[in-house]
């Protein structure tokens, strides 16, 4: 585990710059170039707030809120996941010529995609002033959660990509259980919502852990209790030890198959 | 660093790939071959037991057929390859010149091209803006600095990898085959700076096949074959022991 905060910290211009790379690419030869980060997120908003407000009307007030608050840490974590299974394969070319650690770059993924997330907030801080939903003062709790978020997203990341260097099905499989995962998470509808007796099924599922902070203190204006702080932290936390030790055990053979 | 410690030592070094005959493509296959548990690979030493003492200062050439395993030599000084058996020491920064360019991204311009492979090959931020005005000047590349490396001719593209190889005056350079490629001005160009490397005591070691840059160039020269060393002396030693070994393979084949 400490590989990764020296090797993180020494290479911390590299993974930057790597990062900042995957963005410009992805906006480049666009006429609006990096307003679409913004503009992405606030579209997407745009028609779910139509929808879920006008054709589909669920029992729940403000409901493009309640579900924005936790599906943009989702799209965060399955689009860094998506993303960073290829990591080492995208860049294999170039770890068979030139030495440097490989952790680089799903830390780079993980990197962009906070840059991402962290803009898809800015159009939900101006939709719910909009929506006449009250701005919490728990907005201000949000790193923690970002933060629990990251460190479980980044041990995911490391165990796919690892993975996906010899397997390539793992990239495939990863778009099914991420799928299915989302439904099982309660991101568009509410653990409440579902009777009792199945609740403890729920529980299992370690990602309500991280992203519950979200809608609690956006939604509801609530902070989370100590005992989901320390469960969400947990499980990031065995994410990242459980990724990483494979990553490292395996990255010294990715050069042969990638 | 004293001056007789060596800057790269190998120590009974052995790379050993696993050479996969045929990957199961179908399901079917995949399951006919786990029944059959027949062996599907089978495992390659590339590089066999070879100790290497290179001394601060030498250029070293390492000529040897195509296959014998002259660039996987080359990658396990440069850390790309970890050896599956023996050790590695290397004293000092060290450019491979693997391939001229695999660091570059070709959306991305020349001058951020730069920073990007300098970053690659551990150097810092700042070093590199310290650098990048002599690296651009070697390049000598115009106006297409600003412009991503797409639009770059081959020979622009060389020169800008070649440069900010150099440029960052590391005391290990790994060529590897590379200075065939380009015009004859910027051979000469190449070779020019490699002279200038050997003068001010740098450590070159050179992977090639055009036997006048080896008599030329190195001090000494090892002759690998099969993935071990034949011969390690001189450039005269070493180069005719190499020509005959390439007409017995002439020889055999008429």
């Amino acid at each position: 585990m400490k590989e990764l905060f020296v090797d993180s910290y020494q290479y911390r211009e590299l993974i930057w710059a790597l990062a900042l790379k995957e963005l410009k690419i992805r906006y480049k030869r666009s006429v609006l170039g990096f307003m679409w980060a913004l503009l992405n997120p606030a579209f997407m908003m745009l028609v779910l707030t139509l929808v879920f407000s006008t054709i589909m009307r669920f029992p729940i007030p403000h409901y493009a809120i309640f579900l924005l608050s936790v599906l943009l840490p989702w799209t965060f974590f399955s689009q860094t996941l998506s993303y960073a299974v290829e990591a080492i394969v995208t860049n294999g070319d170039l770890i068979k010529k030139v030495a440097v650690p490989k952790l680089v770059f799903p830390m780079a993924a993980v990197v962009s995609n906070i840059i991402n997330l962290l803009l898809s907030l800015i159009p939900l801080m101006i939709l719910v002033p909009l929506m006449h939903h009250p701005f919490y003062w728990t907005w201000l709790y949000l790193p923690v959660p970002v933060l629990a978020l990251v460190i479980f997203t980044t041990g995911l990341t490391f165990f796919f990509a690892a993975a996906n260097v010899y397997y390539r099905d793992v990239s495939h499989i990863l778009q099914v259980v991420l799928s299915a995962w989302f439904y099982v998470t309660p991101i568009i509808y509410s653990i409440d919502m579902m009777p009792a007796h199945f609740k403890w099924i729920f529980k299992l599922n370690p990602i309500i852990y991280v992203i519950n902070g979200f809608r609690l203190s956006v939604y509801y204006g609530q902070l989370p209790k100590y005992p989901s702080i320390l469960a969400s932290f947990a499980c990031a936390f065995i994410s990242l030890f459980i990724g990483f030790s494979l990553f490292k055990k395996y990255q010294e053979t990715f050069v042969y198959y990638v | 660093m004293s001056f007789d410690q060596p800057v790269i030592r190998l120590e009974n070094v052995t790379q050993r790939f696993r050479v996969i005959h045929e990957r199961p493509d179908t399901v079917r296959e995949l399951f006919s071959r786990f029944f059959r548990h027949n062996a599907s690979f089978h495992d390659f030493e590339a590089v066999k037991n070879v100790s290497l003492e290179i001394p601060r200062g030498q250029t070293l050439g390492i000529i040897g057929r195509n296959g014998s395993g002259k660039s996987t030599l080359l990658k396990i000084m440069a850390g790309v390859y970890k050896p599956s058996n023996g050790t590695v020491e290397v004293n000092g920064t060290l450019a491979p010149l693997i391939e001229l360019g695999a660091g570059f991204h070709h959306e991305l311009t020349g001058r951020e091209n730069i920073i990007l492979n300098g970053l690659l090959m551990g150097y810092s931020k700042r070093e590199m803006l310290e650098r990048q005005q002599s690296i651009i000047d070697f390049a000598d590349v115009g106006e297409f600095i600003d412009a991503p490396v797409k639009q770059y001719s081959s020979g622009m593209y060389m020169r800008l990898a070649f440069a900010v190889a150099t440029e960052v005056d590391p005391q290990i350079l790994l060529v590897d085959e590379i200075l065939a490629v380009g015009d004859v001005g910027f051979q000469e160009k190449c070779f020019d700076k490699l002279r200038r490397f050997r003068n001010s005591g740098k450590t070159i070691i050179l992977v090639t096949h055009n036997m006048d840059n080896v008599r030329q160039h190195c001090e000494r020269v090892v002759l690998i074959d099969h993935g071990s060393i034949l011969v390690d002396g001189t450039p005269d030693e070493a180069v005719s022991v190499f020509n005959n070994l390439m007409n017995v393979e002439v020889v055999a084949a008429h």
